[in-house]
């Protein structure tokens, strides 16, 4: 033993506080488990401190001041002056808020917690070494250990990140200037989301796909509509090219990308985003000592019960694979501290919502057509496109629709796309509609608050039985 | 594999039977086809035959229970299984002893309540139609949600739909397994063990006396829950559980439960039925007591008794009855009796009066056949048949049959005799078909064998005439202006008012007359 070292117990030991390990320490709180959580970082994970949080900060300020200027039509001329030290300033506090209040939580349902950073020791330790020299470690015995390491931005070959020249979506979220010119290597949604960030604060947008297409999780005709308000905002696209090296040059640097053919294009920049994808972070908990090894992606394989193979550690969120979101992470959080208190609890959710906050933001739950085709039901689709929507019009973003797939026998709601201003909220409806099984009569049939967005998902269910108002049907 | 066996429909259009014994035994070997049990439908005894070669491994219904065609009575193990279902049964408690071993292993250690839950219940793998809130039900009771058929639009799963899927399955556990005792007092055994240990694994102990208690009180409760009532000032209880009360009868805040929600009194629809069932059964161990103390016995209407009572009821209440009252001097047909009988007996066949009344109703029958028809109300036609069945009313144990005799007009006296002699002593034993007591075209009861003059018969509905004959006697009759002793019969024939009239009935009745006063006569007749 390390002189030094302390050994203390604990039921449930909580490695990461992150949206899945920290909703995990406080519903062990709550139920009466000992329960410890440990935090290399800042409380709150990737998700409050580097991801979806600053990211929708700085997206909702920029539109403030995109919008204003580009009011001219509602007969509003303006020329908003943006300091993005100010703004990045603004969105700090609001994580501080956040995190401060994750760790207030945590302390109030009687979470231990314990700063540094942990990795497996035997069957039943982890050894946590505290962040700072000379802090020393401590090792911890558990009855059980759930596994919230989360992910991180995914580099590639010869694009290391710097924090300066090549930046990760991390850095992307705390510059204090808006740059010039900046090349953004992928577009997913991260890729995309950023893009329309900085190409709404003035900068010049290059976005490079090794795909054919803007946001290729998502169906066609949903991501046309982000990629054609993308291009309107001045963003330009190269699909079908990776990029291979950069070199400085001058002020800025010189991507090199190559496609198949191996023709090579080269895209001068202020900065080089790089949004490839993340990865689990698995590699620092010596998973050794506890017999555990992750699949080929780096991920803990975890069953119904959000258990892995060694039945007293448990894995949630990023690390326990796809989908990486911070909603899934959470709730496999609670259910794998439930099922270590005994409760009936189970992963046997209908779907996971996503959501993408571009320009009109996108909301997807549950199966597409083809996906509801392919798991044999006979689909029957509703579709409201926005234009037709009142509220829309007022707010002056009527671009998207609102699709929803049902089947034709029972009627129940199967899944739904929007792609629409507010996609992200409208979605929760029909979310809700899934998992209930509830069926496109029950939603039609339920009043919609006039004038809503909201409205546009009645009417693409009114639409899939055909009874639409305000849309012919098909 | 086991096979389960369904009443099956033993005659036809037969609802319902009475299983009235089992032949065989829970254990019992069975060969294909061997008779299992005897069951009672309308007017037979049927033997149910064995589909299979194997055992029985269970049988559902208790002797003299009525049970519906279709209902699963008896499951037979086929040939070769019997050794793979213990082996079955043993393995279920190994794993028993073993998740036991390991909660008591476990127990050394500060431990939560997980390693007591009971064993997982699988999340269902594809897309459920159920709200999350009945999929958690589902985990709680140990369901499989997804093989629930659920009652909601498209079968949407619902809450009640899974209590009612997890009663299911807690019957057939009750029904199937006998074992789960041991496995019981192992429990609390080592939560003695643990106790005793000391006082710091509290847990352990907790854990094992909570495991042991459910067994412990569900059986004191269950014994109390019968007879008790509760008697709330309120009861939390879905509507739909409040109006099976009120439809069973119940008063919701006397039903008895142990559940609660925010600390209010939680009733079930189980509940509610349970209690519901077990006042209807003390309401009626009440009115059996008051009745024996008066000397009344309740004995159940059903089988051969209820049938009769429908079909008496039925004719009666569809057929205006007319009945024609008659004597006939039987003296020469006495005479030609006697000495045909010796005749008869020595052939071996005892020759009664009935095959001459039979033969001369053929006679009349052929002459007048509005008498032998029926009413085909739904075409609006009388149908006269063509041939003579007759049946022949007697009276066995369990209470009127009758026999038909078939084509009567197309046997001589000695076959009628025999055949009718056979028919009559299978019904009195019962062992007579359905089918042979169908197709009747006219039928005769003999009132008199019994003792009587006129009786006013019920016809055996859809015929439309029945002939009552009353007990010979001597009685003094005029013959060429003197008053002889003469032997004397009397007859009564009822007639479907809706398609004979009492004209024919008489003309009718005077032409059987002329038969039985002068039975030579039926020489001419085939």
């Amino acid at each position: 033993m390390v002189v030094g070292d302390v050994t203390t117990g604990t039921d449930v030991l909580i490695i990461g506080a992150g949206p899945g390990g920290y909703v995990a320490a406080i519903r062990a709180g709550q139920l009466d488990l000992d329960v410890t959580l440990v935090e290399k970082d800042a409380y709150g994970g990737t998700c409050l401190n580097h991801g979806c949080i600053p990211s929708k900060a700085l997206i909702s300020a920029t539109d403030v001041a995109h919008d204003a200027s580009t009011a001219e039509e509602m007969g509003i001329h303006a020329d908003p002056a943006v300091d993005l030290a100010g703004m990045v300033g603004w969105k700090d506090d609001i994580v501080d808020q956040l995190t401060g209040g994750v760790e207030k939580l945590c302390k109030a349902n009687g979470v231990n917690l314990v700063e540094g950073r942990a990795e497996f020791a035997g069957d039943n330790t982890v050894r946590v070494a505290h962040a700072g020299e000379g802090q020393g470690s401590e090792t911890i015995q558990f009855e059980h250990a759930i596994v919230a390491t989360g992910s991180r931005p995914m580099a590639i070959p010869n694009f290391a990140f710097d924090g300066e020249r090549i930046i990760s979506s991390r850095e992307a979220l705390a510059l204090d200037a808006v740059p010039e010119s900046l090349v953004v290597v992928g577009a997913g949604y991260i890729g995309m989301e950023l893009s329309t960030v900085f190409a709404k604060l003035g900068t010049d947008v290059t976005v490079v796909e090794m795909l054919d297409s803007a946001l290729p999780a998502y169906e066609d005709d949903v991501a046309r509509v982000v990629k054609s308000r993308a291009e309107e905002l001045g963003i330009d696209f190269h699909f079908g090219e990776g990029a291979s090296e950069w070199v400085e040059s001058g002020d800025g640097i010189t991507v090199k990308t190559e496609d198949e053919d191996g023709e090579i294009s080269e895209f001068g920049a202020e900065k080089a985003l790089v949004a490839v994808g993340r990865e689990p972070v698995t590699d620092a908990l010596n998973l050794d000592a506890i017999g555990l090894a992750t699949d080929e992606g780096g991920f803990l394989e975890t069953d119904d019960r959000a258990r892995t193979d060694v039945e007293t550690v448990f894995a949630v969120g990023d690390v326990a694979g796809e989908p990486m979101l911070a909603h899934k992470g959470m709730k496999e959080g609670e259910v794998a501290v439930e099922v270590i208190a005994g409760e009936p609890s189970a992963l046997d959710y209908q779907s996971v919502p996503a959501a993408v906050f571009t320009d009109p933001e996108i909301g997807t739950v549950g199966m597409t057509e083809k996906e509801a085709k392919e798991a044999g039901f006979s689909t029957v689709v509703g579709e409201m496109p926005m234009r037709a929507s009142g509220r829309a019009l007022t707010l002056g973003e009527s671009d998207g629709f609102v699709r929803v797939v049902a089947d034709d026998d029972a009627g129940f709601v199967l899944g739904a796309q929007i792609v629409a201003p507010e996609a992200s909220e409208l979605i929760a409806e029909l979310g809700l509609a899934v998992e209930m099984g509830a069926t496109l009569e029950d939603v039609a049939a339920t009043i919609h608050t006039h004038p809503t967005l909201g409205e546009a998902v009645m009417e693409a269910v009114e639409n899939a039985r055909d009874r639409a108002i305000h849309t012919l049907n098909r | 594999m086991v096979r389960e066996f369904e009443l099956p429909d033993v005659g036809e259009g037969v609802a319902e039977g009475e299983i009235v014994d089992w032949l065989v035994e829970e254990g019992d070997p069975v060969e294909e086809d061997q008779p299992v049990a005897e069951v009672e439908t309308d007017k037979a005894v049927v033997d149910v035959p064995s589909p299979v070669d194997g055992s029985v491994q269970e049988i559902h219904a208790a002797a003299g229970e009525m049970v519906p065609v279709g209902t699963v009575i008896i499951t037979f193990a086929e040939e070769g299984d019997a050794d793979s279902g213990e082996a079955t049964t043993t393995e279920e408690s190994k794993e028993t002893d073993a998740a036991t071993e390991a909660s008591a292993a476990t127990g050394d250690v500060e431990t939560t309540a997980e390693e007591t839950a009971d064993e997982e219940t699988p999340t269902a793998s594809g897309r459920v139609f159920a709200a999350p809130s009945a999929r958690r039900l589902a985990r709680e009771l140990g369901v499989d949600i997804g093989s629930i058929d659920g009652s909601g639009p498209g079968g949407r799963v619902s809450e009640h739909d899974v209590r009612a899927a997890a009663e299911d399955a807690k019957e057939v556990d009750e029904e199937g397994s006998d074992s789960p005792e041991p496995a019981t007092t192992r429990v609390e055994g080592s939560s003695g063990t643990d106790a005793g240990e000391g006082d710091t694994t509290g847990g352990g102990a907790a854990q094992a006396s909570s495991t042991g208690q459910p067994s412990a009180s569900g059986s004191a409760a269950g014994g109390a829950t019968a007879g008790e009532s509760a008697d709330r000032e309120r009861t939390l209880a879905a509507p739909a559980t409040r109006k099976l009360a009120a439809d069973s009868g119940v008063d919701i805040d006397a039903v008895p439960t142990d559940e609660e929600r925010d600390g209010e009194a939680f009733v079930t629809p189980a509940a509610v039925e349970s209690y519901a069932e077990a006042q209807q059964a003390a309401q009626d161990a009440d009115r059996a007591a008051v009745a024996e103390s008066r000397g009344e016995e309740r004995i159940p209407y059903r089988g051969v008794r209820r049938t009769i009572g429908q079909q008496m009821a039925e004719s009666k209440y569809t057929a205006p009855h007319v009945t024609h009252h008659d004597e006939v001097d039987v003296t020469a047909l006495v005479e030609a009796r006697t000495d045909l009988k010796e005749l008869a007996d020595e052939q071996g066949i005892s020759l009664s009066y009935m095959p001459f009344v039979m033969k001369a109703c053929v006679a009349a029958l052929r002459e007048f056949p509005m008498v032998n028809s029926m009413l085909d109300e739904e075409a609006e036609e009388i149908v006269q048949k063509k041939y003579y069945n007759i049946g022949v009313a007697t009276a066995t144990d369990a209470g009127l049959m009758v026999p038909v005799v078939e084509d009567a007009d197309r046997k001589n006296m000695l076959q009628l005799a025999s055949e009718m002699n056979e028919l009559v002593e299978k019904a009195r034993e019962r062992t007579i078909s359905r089918e042979e007591m169908q197709g009747g075209t006219f039928t005769i009861t003999n009132v008199g064998a019994i003792g009587g003059e006129y009786a006013t018969p019920i016809i055996n509905h859809p015929e439309v005439a029945i002939l009552a004959l009353g007990a010979i006697k001597e009685k003094p009759r005029v013959v060429d202006g003197e008053i002889v002793p003469r032997k004397v019969m009397t007859l009564s024939l009822s007639i479907d008012h809706r398609v004979v009239d009492g004209a024919i009935a008489a003309q009718f009745t005077n032409r059987v007359e002329e038969f039985l006063e002068n039975p030579q006569r039926l020489l001419l007749e085939a």
